[in-house]
């Protein structure tokens, strides 16, 4: 048990490290979010004042979209750690790795804390910075947020280390991101309200688990949304528990070969 | 005793047979080598040893514990140093050294007065700090050797060493490496395709071809397999030279001998350097002037062209070293 425990924290510290050295992606990841902001969200907000949040209320786009464009910010953030897997394989380090006497559910568990640690933390600066462009957001709600944030990022941490565990090359993980990221982003209520989306997408949306983080944060931060927060926070957890266990099944089988 | 025992190992990958029924024994404290070119199977056996990858066949034991049913005891018995680096460039040396000792389980106070002496061992002291992506060829394998050793492991296993590395950086590696026996007298495997780096460290060597051994054993031994010493005598030729080959012929330690044109006598011997002294006495005795000595000692390259009939390093090897080589250089100079 302390072997585990010891092992998930140097993850973490490995992953960590790694971030802190990457200014220039760190400075990208937080720039990007808040011109989806300024551009889209802005330019947007003049065509629709308002749209159908909740029972009978209205709410204005740009508050609309911070929580959508923090919670992009953090799947795209956690997603895209998955190639990581595929560097360390390119440049050895996953033998390091392997060959080490420890636990492996222990290493891929530190490396998605490690990377949900850094997307979670990156989400939180760029709300802060969108509450500056939306004042009328409730930053009270930021603790229900983090824990909402968290949670999207295991899942999508693990999904990201399932399938760079999978792919052998970063051209397939690229090709794989641009088949489910767009989907997933557009797919989870992030830019325009599930409840008027054609009946199919709408079906869609329910099981993407980014939708659940989305409408979390969005009640928290607004105060309206489609679930319960309740509902919301069960299928966040259900879902990062059954993508943290493949992710420690997957990588418990991966080879150097 | 022996740390390393593997019986009939074998390893194949789908069609091919890339270790076949590999029988061998590493003694404690020695520097064992796996000679052979390019694709031999030694890194396979390597693998195999260090628990990366199952046999297909066989068994072997590493420090005592089966590599196939306790591969985590195994784990904890060995330090490897694998071919192409295996560090984390983003990262700076002392923070490579720092998470691979923590993996391993070492304390933290411990670890760090433990880093600072290798990194003084392997030279690196002031680039502790740097991150990895700017370190030479060289330095990254220094670093990686040091990595090996913070765990105080039993066995060390190097994969190619030397691989790619200048003449200095190698000459450096192999400091090291003699070191490492001396003072620990910890039991080291290595394997290359370098006959050089065999002849120089190795007690013991296993020449391997085709996934097979070929041969075995210490590296003087297996040169005096392949033949002896030639001694080449450049003479004048001036009649009483038969007189002078029948007196070099009787002594004990010629095998054989050859008069070749222009008055050069080739000499097959035991043992040259006890022969040359005797042999220029007689043409002392006999008036024979000798204008030139040379002698040639069998180098593991002869014995491996004896066994197989095929050089060391032929056009293949030299070709995938250097795509190997260039695909580190790009790695190197590539962002990640």
């Amino acid at each position: 048990m302390r072997t585990f425990i010891r092992t998930v924290h140097i993850m973490w510290y490995r992953q960590i490290k790694r971030f802190l050295r990457a200014r220039s992606r760190v400075i990208g990841s937080i720039v990007q979010p808040i011109f989806w902001l300024i551009f889209f969200g802005l330019g947007f907000s003049g065509s629709f004042r308002t749209v159908p949040g909740g029972i009978n209320r209205n709410l204005d786009y740009l508050p609309f979209l911070v929580p959508g464009v923090v919670m992009m910010s953090v799947f795209f953030g956690s997603f895209m750690s998955g190639i990581s897997v595929i560097w360390d394989r390119e440049f050895g380090f996953l033998k390091e790795v392997l060959v080490a006497p420890v636990p492996r559910d222990a290493t891929i568990l530190g490396r998605a804390l490690g990377d949900s640690t850094t997307s979670v933390i990156r989400g939180i600066l760029i709300l802060l910075l969108a509450s500056v462009l939306a004042p009328s957001i409730n930053l009270a709600g930021i603790p229900v947020v983090l824990v909402s944030m968290i949670l999207v990022a295991l899942s999508f941490t693990s999904f990201g280390i399932i399938i760079g565990s999978k792919m052998r090359s970063m051209e397939g993980f690229q090709l794989i991101n641009t088949f489910l990221s767009m989907p997933i982003l557009f797919l989870s209520g992030a830019f325009y309200p599930v409840q008027t989306m054609p009946t199919w997408m709408r079906a869609i949306a329910m099981i993407n688990p980014l939708t659940y983080g989305v409408d979390a944060a969005r009640i928290a931060l607004t105060g309206t949304g489609v679930n319960s927060l309740m509902v919301d926070m069960i299928m966040l957890l259900v879902t990062s528990v059954i993508f943290i266990s493949i992710s420690a099944w997957v990588f418990r089988r991966t080879t150097i070969e | 005793m022996h740390v390393i025992e593997a019986e009939r190992l074998t390893k194949r990958f789908g069609e091919v047979l890339a270790v076949d029924e590999v029988t061998f024994q590493v003694r404690e404290g020695e520097i064992f080598g796996f000679l052979g070119p390019n694709g031999a199977g030694k890194t396979t056996t390597i693998n195999m040893l260090i628990t990366l990858i199952r046999p297909t066949k066989g068994t072997a034991k590493v420090a005592g514990y089966d590599v196939i049913r306790e591969p985590g005891k195994v784990r904890k018995k060995i330090g490897v140093v694998f071919q192409d680096p295996t560090l984390d460039r983003r990262l700076t040396g002392w923070e490579n050294l720092y998470i691979h000792g923590r993996l391993y389980g070492i304390p933290s106070g411990e670890l760090r007065s433990k880093i600072r002496e290798l990194i003084e061992f392997v030279e690196l002291k002031g680039w502790e700090n740097r991150i990895v992506q700017y370190y030479s060829g060289g330095m990254m394998r220094r670093l990686e050797i040091a990595r090996a050793l913070l765990y105080n492991p039993e066995i060390l296993f190097l994969d190619e060493p030397t691989l790619g590395l200048d003449p200095q950086s190698r000459a450096k590696v192999w400091d090291y490496i003699r070191q490492i026996k001396k003072e620990d007298g910890m039991t080291i495997f290595l394997t290359t395709h370098y006959m050089e780096e065999a002849e120089k460290l190795c007690d013991r060597v296993a020449i391997i071809d085709h996934g097979r051994i070929i041969a075995l054993g210490a590296v003087e031994e297996l040169k005096s397999k392949v033949g002896n010493e030639i001694i080449y005598l450049n003479t004048s030729f001036d009649g009483q030279e038969n007189i002078f080959i029948d007196r070099v012929r009787s002594l004990d330690s010629i095998r054989d001998l050859k008069v070749l044109k222009d008055g050069i006598i080739s000499l097959s011997v035991n043992n040259a350097p006890e022969t040359i002294p005797r042999v220029l006495k007689e043409a002392q005795k006999l008036g024979v002037e000798i204008r030139e000595v040379r002698y040639l000692r069998p180098s593991l390259e002869d014995v491996f062209l004896q066994l197989t009939g095929k050089g060391l390093r032929d056009e293949e090897a030299t070709f995938f070293d250097h795509v190997r080589m260039r695909r580190i250089r790009m790695r190197r100079g590539g962002r990640r």
